[in-house]
C-alpha cells in the first residue's frame, strides 16, 4: 500500500505518523521566505543607504544574516518552522521525529549551497523528486526532514443518540472505522450514508435510515456515552 | 470500479498533503510512466521539430510540444489510474488504451481550455468518469471546491519546476565549461554565437525544454490525479466504504464458522461437554494495588526521603548570580535625542569601535585563562608519583599463574586482611578449574555472568553450586564492597575448586 507516511516505533510500542512533505509545497513555503526576506531587506536598506559606505556595510551584515541564520534562528526557536514552512503548515524535524536542534538544522541549512546548485535549486528538486521522503541533500546529511504538521479540521461531534452496545466484539480499526463514519456522515450525501451503512447489515441487521441510525447509536456506545 | 484492489492508503489528507501521494505514486510507477511517456512523445517531438524546419521556422517545435501537452496527458494518467487500481501496464497496452477514452476533451483542452490553471484535476473528471456534459459540469463544480488554491499551486509550482529544470541544465554547463571557451558576456553569447547559429541553439533549447518537460509533466498529472482522489475520499468516504467493506466479509465469514460449529456442536453434544469440563481453572489474579506492588511505605518514611532529596542542592536553596548590569541607566536615553545624521553615524562608529576592542579583549583574556587553566598539562612530570589508589580498586594484577593449592593461597591473603584481592584470587581459580573441568577454550572477556551460565553445565550439581557460590561471593564484594565472614570462606575453601584434588 501506497503512502506518504513514515511511521516510527517508540519502544513504548507507539507509532509515531510523520507524513512527509513533498517538492510542491516545499518549494512554496521557500519562495514565501525568499520574498519575506526581500522585503525585510529593502524596507532596511532605506534608511541604511543614507549612512554611505557604513550603511552599506551594515546592510551587507543584514543580508548575510537573512541569508545564512534566518533559517536556522527561526527552525530552532520557532519550533522548526520558517515563517513560509509556517504558512504552507510545514514543520523541519529530525528523521526520528523529535524536534529539529541546532546542530542538525546549522548542517541543513549550510548545505543549501549544495542544493541550490546551479543557482537555481536544481539539485534540491531534483533529490525531493527522488527520494521516498521528498528530502533534499541537507536533509539526508543532517538526518531531519519536513512533516506536514497541520491536522486535518476533525469531523463534526457524533450526533447524541442513546447508546448500543455492539453485537460483536470489533477490532480497534473496526471501531475506528464505525466512530469515523459518525462523524462524518453528515459531509455525505444521504444516499451516500445509506449506501454505506447498508454495507453493514450483517452487523445491524437494518437497512436504510434504521441502519444509518444504529451505526450512529453503536458509535455512541464507542465513545463512553450513555 | 473494485475498491478493494485499490493500492494506496487511503484516509482524508489535506489537499496538500495529496499532492505529495500524487509524488510518491509517480515515484512507485516510474518506469512504466516514462517508458509510456517517451514511447508517445518522442516521436511527437522530432515530427513537430521536423515540421518547423520544414517551414524555415525552428521555433515552432517547441511551441507546438508545449501546445499538445494536453494531449500527453493522457498516457501518464493511464497508467497511474491503471496501476491505482489494478497493475501499471506496459506502454504497448497504454498506447492501445488510448483508443478508449474520448477524444472530445482533449480538443477542448488544445484549444479554448489550453490556458486552464486546473487542467491537472479536470483530467480524471473526463477521461476516467466520462459522464454526460450536464452532470460533468454540477460534478466539476462539486469536486473544485475547496481545493480551487491547491489546484493553481499545482500548476505554478510544476511550471517552476519546469523552469528550474530547464535553467539548471544550461547553468551547469555553463558551470562546466572551461574558462577560456566562456563567452565574454551573455549579450556577447547572444550576438555572436546564437545569432550566427540560430537553428541549432534553437533545437538545442527546444530539446532541453522537452526534458524538463518529460520529468515533470507525469508529477503533475500524477498529483492532479491525487488531488481527485482525495476529493473523492472525502466526498463519499472511500476509506470508510474499505473498512466497512472488510467487516462485512469478516462478519459474513464468522457466520458461516458459527453455522458450522453450531452444526458440529448439534452433532457431537458429548465431546463438546468433554471439552469444557477440561477447561483450566484461571489462577487467581492480584485484585488490589497492594497485592501488586506490596504495602505503601508510611508517611513519616516517605516525609524523611523527601527531605533528604530536598537537602540536595540541586533542589531549592539559595544560590548567589553574578551578573554585569548598567550603572548609569539614564545615559542611553540621553543619546537616543534626535542628532543630525552624521553626529549618529559618528555615534555608531564609535560603539562599533568599542564593541570590537571588548571582543579583543575578551578574546585575550579567553586565551589568557585556557592558558592557566591547562598549563602545565601537556606535559606530564617523569617523577609524577601515582595518584592515590581508589578505594577498592587498588591492583587488578595481572594474571600470574595459579598457585597449586588455590585454598592456602587464598587463606593467606584473607587471613592477612588482603580480603579483595583473596576473593579475586579464588574467582580466578575457580573459573579456570571449572573451564578445565569443561575443556572450554580460554576466553578472556568472559563475564561473571557467563561464567555462572557455564556453571550450570557442570553435571555434579554440588560443584556447581559452589562456582556459583564463589562468582556470586567475589561479585558482592566487587560491586558491592559486601564481604563475606570468615565461616562463609571456610565454606567456599572447602572442597572442589579450591582444592583441586578433592572428589566433590
Amino acid at each position: 500500500m501506497l503512502d506518504t507516511v513514515r511511521e516510527i516505533e517508540t519502544p513504548e510500542g507507539v507509532s509515531l505518523r510523520l507524513r512527509a512533505a513533498g517538492a510542491l509545497p516545499r518549494a512554496q513555503a521557500w519562495m514565501v521566505d525568499l520574498l519575506l526576506r526581500l522585503v525585510v531587506l529593502f524596507v532596511a536598506m532605506i534608511p541604511l543607504a543614507l549612512f554611505g559606505k557604513g550603511g552599506n556595510g551594515l546592510a551587507m551584515l543584514l543580508m548575510f544574516a537573512l541569508l545564512w541564520a534566518y533559517s536556522v534562528v527561526c527552525e530552532v526557536w520557532l519550533d522548526g518552522q520558517t515563517l513560509g514552512k509556517r504558512a504552507l503548515g510545514l514543520r523541519v524535524v529530525k528523521a526520528d521525529g523529535t524536534p529539529v536542534t541546532w546542530l542538525p538544522s546549522v548542517v541543513r541549512n549550510l548545505l543549501r549551497a549544495v542544493d541550490a546548485l546551479p543557482g537555481v535549486y536544481g539539485v534540491g528538486l531534483a533529490s525531493t523528486l527522488i527520494d521516498p521522503h521528498a528530502r533534499r541533500l541537507g536533509d539526508i546529511v543532517a538526518g531531519t526532514m519536513v512533516i506536514h504538521a497541520q491536522e486535518l479540521p476533525a469531523g463534526q461531534q457524533v450526533p447524541v443518540l442513546p447508546a448500543l452496545p455492539l453485537p460483536h466484539v470489533l477490532a480497534a480499526d473496526e471501531q475506528a472505522a464505525l466512530v469515523e463514519y459518525a462523524e462524518r456522515a453528515g459531509q455525505l450525501t444521504v444516499q451516500r450514508q445509506e449506501e454505506l451503512a447498508n454495507l453493514l447489515t450483517p452487523l445491524t441487521g437494518q437497512r436504510d435510515t434504521a441502519a444509518i441510525r444504529q451505526l450512529v447509536a453503536h458509535a455512541n456506545w464507542l465513545l463512553g456515552r450513555a | 470500479m473494485e475498491l478493494e484492489r485499490i493500492s494506496v492508503v487511503l484516509r482524508p489528507r489535506a489537499p496538500r498533503e495529496a499532492l505529495d501521494l500524487g509524488a510518491a505514486l509517480l515515484r512507485a510507477n516510474a518506469a512504466a510512466v516514462w517508458s509510456a511517456w517517451f514511447a508517445f512523445t518522442l516521436p511527437v517531438f522530432v515530427l513537430c521539430n521536423a515540421l518547423g524546419l520544414l517551414l524555415g521556422l525552428p521555433w515552432l517545435g517547441l511551441v507546438l510540444v508545449w501546445w499538445l501537452k494536453p494531449l500527453f496527458d493522457r498516457v501518464p494518467l493511464y497508467v497511474l489510474s491503471r496501476a491505482v487500481f489494478d497493475r501499471a501496464p506496459g506502454w504497448r497496452e497504454t498506447l492501445r488504451g488510448q483508443r478508449q477514452w474520448s477524444w472530445r476533451s482533449t480538443l477542448a483542452g488544445l484549444s479554448w481550455l489550453r490556458i486552464d490553471s486546473s487542467r491537472a484535476l479536470r483530467l480524471p473528471l473526463e477521461l476516467l468518469e466520462g459522464a454526460p456534459r450536464q452532470q460533468r459540469a454540477a460534478r466539476w463544480k462539486v469536486l473544485r471546491r475547496r481545493i480551487t488554491g491547491e489546484t493553481s499551486l499545482l500548476t505554478y509550482g510544476c511550471l517552476q519546476f519546469e523552469l528550474v529544470l530547464f535553467l539548471s541544465f544550461w547553468l551547469f554547463a555553463l558551470l562546466l565549461i572551461p574558462h577560456e571557451w566562456r563567452p565574454e558576456s551573455l549579450a556577447s553569447f547572444f550576438r555572436d554565437d546564437v545569432h550566427v547559429a540560430a537553428t541549432p541553439w534553437i533545437l538545442a533549447g527546444a530539446t532541453v525544454a522537452y526534458l524538463a518537460m518529460s520529468a515533470i509533466e507525469p508529477l503533475y498529472v500524477a498529483c492532479g490525479f491525487a488531488l481527485y482522489l482525495n476529493r473523492r475520499t472525502q466526498l463519499e468516504a472511500w476509506d470508510i466504504d474499505l473498512a466497512f467493506r472488510r467487516l462485512r466479509a469478516r462478519l459474513q465469514g464468522l457466520g458461516k464458522l458459527l453455522g458450522v460449529l453450531l452444526l458440529c456442536a448439534s452433532a457431537l453434544p458429548l465431546s463438546v461437554r468433554a471439552a469444557t469440563a477440561s477447561v483450566d481453572v484461571p489462577k487467581p489474579v492480584a485484585s488490589n494495588l497492594d497485592q501488586v506492588f506490596g504495602p505503601p511505605a508510611g508517611a513519616d518514611r516517605f516525609a524523611a526521603a523527601a527531605a533528604e532529596v530536598y537537602r540536595d542542592p540541586r533542589f531549592g536553596g539559595e544560590r548567589t548570580v553574578r551578573r554585569w548590569s548598567f550603572k548609569y541607566a539614564s545615559e542611553p536615553a540621553a543619546r537616543a535625542q534626535p542628532l543630525a545624521f552624521p553626529l549618529l553615524a559618528r555615534v555608531l562608529a564609535a560603539v562599533f569601535k568599542g564593541l570590537l576592542w571588548l571582543g579583543l579583549i575578551g578574546a585575550v583574556g579567553a586565551l589568557a585563562w585556557f592558558a592557566w587553566r591547562w598549563r602545565g598539562r601537556r606535559v606530564p612530570a617523569a617523577d609524577e608519583t601515582a595518584p592515590a589508589p581508589l578505594h577498592g580498586l587498588a591492583s587488578v594484577e595481572a594474571p600470574s599463574p595459579l598457585p597449586a593449592d588455590l585454598a592456602a593461597a587464598t587463606r593467606a591473603l584473607w587471613q592477612g586482611q588482603r580480603r579483595r584481592e583473596a576473593l579475586a584470587l579464588l574467582y580466578r581459580g575457580s573459573v579456570e578449574r571449572t573451564a578445565q573441568l569443561l575443556q572450554l577454550p580460554p576466553a578472556v572477556g568472559a563475564t561473571e555472568a557467563d561464567w555462572l551460565r557455564q556453571a550450570a553445565a557442570i553435571a555434579d550439581t554440588e560443584r556447581a553450586q559452589r562456582v556459583v557460590a564463589i562468582v556470586r561471593a567475589w561479585q558482592f564484594a566487587a560491586y558491592a564492597g559486601r564481604y563475606p565472614d570468615d565461616a562463609a570462606i571456610e565454606r567456599l575453601l572447602n572442597g572442589w575448586p579450591a582444592q583441586a584434588g578433592a572428589s566433590a
